[in-house]
């Protein structure tokens, strides 16, 4: 693992998230029980935990494309849990997210996928102020950013002509090109090899020292997570088991938590 | 606790059903949004006239060429047997497949071929998180998927029931001339098709034209879990559409009946 550099936590000024008492069922099962959590503006938290134990659920919880069912969800100040679309519209302008299965959509090419949130962002900007990018530049951009996740001239093919590695660098790409100020990833590193996931943290890393976006990543690569985030929470059936620096999580007190992190066969999980 | 089990099946079926209803409405109000504020990408509603039509032009008018020239032929035989007038035969096909057959056998052929192929087009992309992925782009994917879907359909279904009420009564008057030898001047005759007869099937093309797009959207949307996730809501998308299309039938026809006198 290539070394990371410290996110800029020191400038942190109000909580980038700000999570209290959420409460979500899905189909009558409890999926986040009484969660609270708090991620300061700039801050790197990492997620880990049990399969099946929330955590992409709770990511989508943090972008309003789930509604808790009870609780507070402040995301950079601004409450979503009432589930208000406006709200969400101008909150989901600031966010960027890599989703677990892509997402990439299959009725554009690489490029158009990697460009979409420009489009958007282009479009909303000429509804108000009408000064924008032009398509040159936005053709830049794109192949500054695919060359970034390694995959230079790739622009034209299908997203089913990808493997499934590629698939996640050209979601890389999507969820950073319009440098939002808070980035959630959902497996970022699922299906890439370990060198590719060391380039794929730095690049994450180096993109957050220029914008100063907060990120929360979602990783069931508990080693490379934990250098690479300030924080760690460990998510158990809903619940928030550990929240803390992540290099003392493996001296956690509690068993459950060491158990995760060693993967040893014995133990409460 | 048998008792209790049956009761919760029967409460938990009621609820489903009123938030299937509840889903179909906003999507309705969604679709409507969307075409009253132009928000769907350029283009999208010719491509999908061009797969919902063209694509579609070839299999309708081969079956409704068949079935045009069986129920003439069925007809004339059962006219044969009472009366042995066929010269109505020809005004009154014509009646029936314009208020009734041509649009709703059109909208049933197009509830399997489009319906199936809007879930299976949508239902992937909402278990594969691309609808999710509109979403948290600003984009109301509705108003992005379903409402060009509507548009086209409306459209289509009703250019595709003129051309069917076209190739059958031209079938039918080939099969009237051929097996009964029936004068083709006497057959192609439109004097028993009234305005409402006309006002009735249009009416009814553009109902189906609307319910297809939305219940195959909407079963798309609701596909959970994979790929069996998404042959269900194609199944569904077929069944649902089939049978919407039959009740809107229903509906129209009763009306018909009640304001004009019998559309039958």
């Amino acid at each position: 693992m290539a070394s990371m550099s410290s996110s800029p936590t020191e400038s942190a000024i109000q909580s980038a998230i700000l999570l209290s008492k959420v409460e979500l069922h899905l189909d009558r099962v409890p999926v986040l029980q009484s969660l609270s959590l708090d991620v300061a503006e700039g801050g790197r938290l990492g997620i880990i935990g049990p399969a099946a134990g929330g955590k992409s659920v709770l990511l989508k919880v943090l972008v309003g494309l789930l509604k808790p069912d009870s609780g507070s969800v402040k995301v950079r100040g601004t409450e979503i849990s009432d589930g208000d679309e406006n709200t969400l519209m101008d909150v989901r302008e600031e966010v960027g997210m890599l989703f677990q299965n892509y997402a990439l959509f299959d009725f554009l090419t690489v490029g158009q996928n990697v460009a979409f949130p420009l489009h958007r962002q282009r479009d909303r900007i000429r509804k108000s102020s009408g000064d924008t990018l032009s398509d040159s530049e936005i053709d830049e951009r794109v192949e500054a950013r695919l060359l970034a996740v390694g995959l230079a001239g790739s622009g034209n093919k299908m997203p089913s002509e990808l493997s499934g590695g590629m698939k996640k660098r050209v979601g890389i790409a999507r969820a950073t090109i319009a440098r939002p100020k808070l980035l959630l990833y959902d497996e970022p590193t699922a299906g890439l090899d370990p060198v590719t996931t060391s380039k794929m943290y730095d690049l994450i890393a180096k993109d957050q020292k220029e914008t100063g976006c907060t990120i929360v990543a979602v990783s069931s690569d508990v080693n490379a997570l934990c250098t690479f985030a300030d924080d760690i929470a460990l998510l158990h059936l809903g619940q928030i088991r550990y929240q803390g620096k992540s290099d003392s999580i493996a001296d956690a007190d509690d068993e459950l938590v060491r158990q995760f992190v060693s993967g040893a066969d014995q133990g409460p999980l | 606790m048998i008792g209790q089990a049956r009761i919760e099946s029967i409460g938990s079926g009621i609820l489903g059903g009123f938030a299937t209803a509840r889903g179909i409405l906003k999507l309705i109000a969604g679709s409507a949004r969307g075409v009253l504020r132009r928000d769907y990408p350029k283009g999208e509603v010719v491509r999908q006239m061009y797969t919902i039509g063209n694509k579609s032009f070839v299999f309708i008018c081969i079956t409704m060429g068949f079935l045009g020239m069986v129920m003439v032929m069925q007809s004339g035989e059962q006219i044969n047997r009472i009366t042995g007038d066929l010269s109505p035969l020809g005004a009154q096909f014509l009646r029936l497949f314009i208020q009734e057959f041509a649009p709703t056998i059109t909208a049933l052929m197009l509830a399997t071929r489009v319906g199936a192929g809007i879930a299976a087009e949508i239902g992937p992309m909402q278990v594969s998180e691309q609808i999710d992925a509109l979403r948290l782009s600003g984009i109301t994917p509705v108003s992005y998927l379903i409402t060009p879907r509507l548009i086209a359909s409306v459209c289509m279904t009703y250019v595709l029931t003129v051309f069917a009420v076209v190739v059958t009564f031209s079938a039918g008057g080939l099969a009237a001339w051929s097996v009964f030898g029936l004068n083709p001047h006497v057959f192609f005759d439109s004097s028993q098709v009234h305005t409402y007869d006309l006002v009735l099937g249009s009416c009814k093309a553009i109902a189906y034209g609307s319910a297809i797009p939305i219940i195959a959207g909407y079963c798309g949307m609701q596909a959970r879990g994979g790929s069996e996730g998404v042959g269900s809501a194609t199944t569904n998308a077929v069944i649902a559409g089939s049978f919407a299309v039959l009740q809107i039938d229903f509906f129209f026809s009763g009306i018909g009946f009640v304001f004009f006198g019998g559309g039958l």
